[in-house]
């Protein structure tokens, strides 16, 4: 792989020793996603949206927070994923993504998850495409799955609309 | 920002750039009245004379050892000026000119006492010292023409002897004023008389008299040397301060012919207005100023704005009591004194505003100075010729327009301003002139560089696209010369002038453009070949709040600077025509270009809807109708930047927060009038139709 492919990761949120990372996560279009706690500012109910014109499809539109102007972003979208988000959206997720905070539409909060490195899956085989936003897979207990385990989808919140 | 170190630096670096500026003007004041072969005043060589003083003060302060040198040098140059051990003349005030870049550069330098500035500023310091002193030849000493008391005499500094040397040389004539002050009111009252002499005479000196005064009062003997006769000295000082006598001469001698001195081959001289006295603005600013971290005003502003929204929310509570009769009285209270609120708030707000303002002065001194130096290279006579400096516009664009601005201006005396030789053989004056004229236009200040050379060549710079690729030749001849001219704004066409050898500008006109662009202006051309140049700049007034008018386009709300807003009227579907591809109506006469902003931005299902309208926009010398829904009104906005994330959506300003959570995009129009009239789409609606 060339070295100059910035690939999604979650290193600076994990904890030095164990490399566990506080995982926050939420629920968009069907899928869920973790997000590193370290990185959220905020959980929003949703203000009133502006949409921009000309803006890519995965922008929203624009929301004020506390005088700021907050860009915000359709997950699914921004991830190529051809699901229908919920309208309205129930919460709006601040991440910080290290240059600006970026407002995330998210249909609900799940819960907090801590996770260790040996429940995470790499995205290698997730496509270079998603590799951007995209570390890998996280793996979480849960009761109502089947199998006995949910699936979430982690991003890595620096490369989130950064160049 | 919070090393103590760092902060004294800064405040080092404020102070030695306000000396320098002074300087330089002062310098161009003197320039000025050499080339003019006036007078020179010795108020202002004392003037230079103190701004080198302190600067060389402070730098040895804070350790600035090559400022310190320089400074030094020239304080003692000088002083040779100020003694008359040396007069002022064109190597003189070259040696003066190079100081000011001089400091610049050496204050600008992360590390001024590096080795390499060493060598420059040495031979520096030897072309100082190569302007001599020189020894008067004079026949006897013009002192002993008038009967001064020896009293008086003896207790003369030199620079007072001087002064009264040189003033009898110069055939003034010597008057004596006998004069009580108020002792509490001394210093006030000699400023005062200084100020009312200054006119028409020079105070040399003023020493307490033997005689007269009391325990209140002392009198004092004026000197005064002045051209204009007894009578009218008198007139002039209206008998305020007793009478004025003259010193009689004790023998006819023919007085000496001032000196002239050569004339040089490139000068430029500046002409302030009349009404400005930029002397003393300077001396004030000094005395009564603070200097603000403009960082700090930006708060301030977001503060006011906060404030506002607070305001906002406490009325909604209110109106929500409304109604409500046993509150009646409370209700009317609180609304008395909401009112009362908002009028403080504005009042604080144009405050802060009227802080953030500086007059145009400030860059066009630096101008003065390009106008100088470019003349001297290309041994061009210039003339500078500069009104409206007291304009006043926000700090941060100051900032931004002295490179744009600088550009024009050397662009102007590299390719506008032909040779002596050629602008003889044409019938033109040998000396050129470039003209600095800013004005207010509403909320806009206009800026125009205009310069009487030789013009540009539409049919050149077309030929120039066309053949460096960025246009084809079809459509290049569908061009207006308006348009072709336009061209001239184009990246990749104007770096390019030993290529193309155009005799039209040089440097970075798309560079300039973009700059204007992005301070909110708008920057237009026009030339006659033959006649000159002129390039027309508009700018904001202020970029930190501005006066918006609210519309809505498919049930969406939007804000348009007002600045670009010229009218609005109802839009009539059946008056629209196409021409050429374009929508246009019929106003006042005039073919008006109409854009549907519905349209433009692709919002469905608003369109032939009744009762729209069309706001007429107006940048440089252009016209637009935008095509809107309706009205709302018209607001004081504070623009906020759109994230980094939408840097790349073209069109919009930012974003103002309309209160109640409620978000407005402002409309970026210079934007939308160069994306409608110069933009990818109007260059293809002309390749369509060819």
């Amino acid at each position: 792989m060339s070295p100059t492919v910035q690939r999604a990761t979650l290193a600076p949120h994990s904890d030095s020793e164990t490399g566990a990372v506080a995982v926050l996560a939420v629920l968009a279009g069907n899928e869920a996603y973790g997000f590193p706690l370290s990185a959220v500012r905020e959980i929003l109910m949703p203000p009133p949206l502006t949409e921009v014109p000309r803006a890519p499809g995965h922008i929203l539109g624009v929301v004020t927070v506390r005088g700021q102007i907050i860009t915000l972003v359709d997950l699914p979208k921004l991830l190529h994923l051809e699901v229908e988000q919920e309208d309205p959206y129930g919460r709006v997720l601040l991440i910080d993504n290290g240059e600006e905070l970026i407002g995330v539409a998210v249909d609900h909060v799940i819960q907090v998850y801590r996770m260790e490195p040996d429940q995470i899956e790499y995205a290698s085989a997730m496509g270079a495409e998603l590799s951007a936003f995209v570390v890998g897979v996280g793996r979480v207990p849960s009761a109502e799955s089947s199998d006995g385990e949910d699936m979430l989808i982690l991003i890595d919140p620096v490369s989130l609309l950064g160049e | 920002m919070s090393d103590p170190r760092d902060n004294v630096q800064q405040e080092f670096l404020a102070e030695a750039q306000e000396l320098v500026e002074a300087l330089s003007r002062d310098l161009l004041l003197l320039d000025e009245a050499h080339h003019r072969k006036d007078r020179i005043d010795p108020a202002l060589i004392n003037e230079i004379f103190r701004s080198v003083h302190t600067l060389k003060g402070i730098a040895g302060m804070f350790g600035y050892k090559h400022v310190g040198a320089v400074a030094h040098a020239l304080e003692d140059l000088l002083d040779d000026l100020r003694l008359g051990r040396t007069s002022v003349g064109s190597q003189l005030l070259d040696v003066l000119f190079d100081s000011v870049e001089r400091f610049q550069r050496l204050l600008a330098l992360e590390d001024p006492e590096s080795p390499e500035e060493e060598a420059g500023v040495q031979a520096y310091l030897a072309a100082i010292r190569s302007i001599g002193t020189e020894t008067s030849e004079e026949e006897g000493d013009p002192l002993d023409k008038y009967a001064i008391e020896p009293a008086v005499l003896s207790v003369l500094t030199e620079y007072e002897e001087h002064r009264l040397r040189a003033c009898i040389r110069a055939g003034l004539r010597l008057y004596r004023l006998r004069a009580a002050f108020d002792l509490t009111a001394i210093d006030d009252s000699i400023e005062t008389l200084r100020d009312v002499a200054s006119n028409d005479a020079e105070i040399i000196t003023y020493l307490p008299s033997m005689e007269g005064g009391n325990d209140d009062t002392i009198e004092l003997v004026v000197l005064i040397a002045s051209p204009v006769p007894e009578e009218q000295l008198n007139a002039h000082f209206e008998g305020r301060y007793g009478t004025i006598e003259a010193i009689e001469e004790r023998t006819h001698l023919p007085t000496l012919p001032p000196r002239l001195t050569s004339i040089p081959s490139a000068a430029i001289r500046m002409e302030p207005q009349a009404e400005e006295d930029p002397g003393q603005a300077s001396l004030r600013s000094v005395a009564n100023s603070v200097r603000v971290d403009i960082r700090k005003l930006d708060h301030l502003m977001n503060v006011v704005g906060e404030l506002a929204l607070i305001r906002s929310a406490v009325n909604r509570i209110v109106d929500r009591f409304k109604g409500e009769s046993m509150h009646r009285r409370s209700l009317m209270d609180l609304d008395r004194i909401g009112r009362g609120f908002e009028r403080q708030l504005s009042e604080l707000r144009s405050g802060i505003l009227d802080v953030r303002m500086v007059p145009l002065g400030q860059v066009f001194d630096k101008l003065a100075r390009i106008v100088r130096q470019a003349a001297r290279e290309h041994d061009k006579q210039v003339r500078l010729v500069v009104t409206g400096a007291s304009t006043e516009i926000d700090k941060l664009i100051v900032e931004e327009l002295t490179d744009p601005l600088m550009h024009l201006v050397r662009n102007a005396i590299d390719h506008g301003i032909e040779s002596a030789e050629a602008r003889t053989q044409v019938a033109k004056s040998p000396e050129g002139t470039v003209a600095l004229n800013a004005y207010q236009k509403g909320s806009n200040v206009v800026i125009e560089v205009e310069d009487d050379g030789a013009g540009m060549n539409a049919h050149q710079l077309r030929e120039a696209a066309v053949s460096r690729g960025l246009l084809s030749a079809d459509v290049s001849h569908e061009l207006t010369r308006q348009e072709m001219l336009n061209l001239v704004f184009m990246p990749g066409l104007s770096t390019s002038s030993e290529i193309t050898g155009l005799s039209g500008r040089g440097v970075g006109m798309d560079v300039v453009k973009t700059n204007i662009l992005r301070m909110g202006g708008m920057i237009s051309i026009a030339s006659e070949q033959g006649t000159g140049t002129k390039i027309t700049v508009t700018l904001p007034i202020t970029l930190a709040i501005i006066r918006a008018l609210i519309v809505t386009v498919a049930s969406r709300t939007f804000a348009l600077p007002i600045t670009a807003v010229r009218e609005a009227i109802p839009y009539v579907p059946e008056d629209v025509r196409t021409i050429q591809g374009r929508e246009v109506i019929t106003l006042r006469g005039e073919t008006l270009a109409i854009c549907d902003l519905a349209r433009l931005f692709g919002f469905r299902g608003s369109t032939s809807k009744a009762g729209r309208f069309v706001v007429v926009g107006s940048m440089g010398n252009r016209e637009l109708g935008f095509v809107v829904d309706d009205l709302i009104g018209q607001e004081d906005v504070i623009i906020k930047a759109l994230g980094k994330s939408l840097a790349s959506v073209r069109g919009f300003a930012g974003a103002t927060d309309l209160g109640d959570q409620k978000v407005a995009l402002v409309l970026d129009a210079p934007t939308l009038f160069t994306e409608y009239f110069d933009g990818p789409d109007a260059l293809r609606s002309l390749e369509t139709r060819a």
